[in-house]
């Protein structure tokens, strides 16, 4: 009934008008990669920061609370239990040349 | 300190946010098929010259408590062994042993 060079032609002044992107012979323009959202900043999040907040810095920081730091007191005491065993580390080689 | 595997996936990810942009840009116009040939030819060998520490490819989801690089749940970022740990612990909010 319409003519198709009647509609080609609605059709690129319809996308004028509208401000919408005109791609009749539908080629790929690589538009869609511009459209992803990035990731750089989510990917960056992952891991927590390290060692942000530790005991061994609210120690330094605040030395008249006396704060005790247990897991390192118990490794201590691990170490002193190894040694009265006979577990103890051993002598470190000298190394010769 | 985290596992020296850790540490060069942090180092990744950095390059990753840094470059994201950079290639973007090389990727679409490499894309493009309204671009001459050489023009995408030579986008494409830019994309080429960047470094592992730049490229998506090379960030993988680590266990933040192990370092493990396998058996890792997206939800949590732990491996499954962490994963259990805690559960059992009762430190993952709303996660409790399946039966039905």
């Amino acid at each position: 009934s319409v003519a198709p060079s009647a509609l080609a032609a609605l059709n690129r002044v319809r996308c004028q008008i509208f401000q919408t992107a005109y791609n009749p012979t539908s080629i790929r323009t690589g538009a869609k990669y511009l459209r992803r959202r990035l990731r750089g900043p989510s990917m960056v999040k992952y891991y927590p920061p390290y060692e942000a907040l530790s005991i061994a810095k609210i120690m330094k920081q605040y030395p008249e609370w006396d704060i005790v730091d247990e897991a390192e007191q118990q490794r201590l005491r691990d170490i002193e239990d190894k040694k009265k065993r006979g577990k103890g580390a051993p002598k470190k080689a000298k190394a010769r040349g | 300190m985290p596992n020296a595997r850790v540490l060069r996936d942090i180092k990744a990810r950095q390059g990753v946010l840094q470059n994201e942009l950079l290639r973007r840009a090389y990727l679409y116009v490499a894309r493009d098929q309204r671009q001459p040939p050489q023009v995408r030819h030579q986008a494409q060998l830019q994309l080429n010259t960047f470094g592992k520490y730049t490229r998506p490819t090379t960030v993988k989801n680590r266990c933040i408590e192990s370092g493990r690089g396998r058996g890792i749940m997206s939800e949590f970022g732990l491996c499954r062994f962490q994963f259990r740990l805690k559960a059992l612990n009762g430190e993952l909010p709303g996660v409790r042993k399946a039966s039905w």
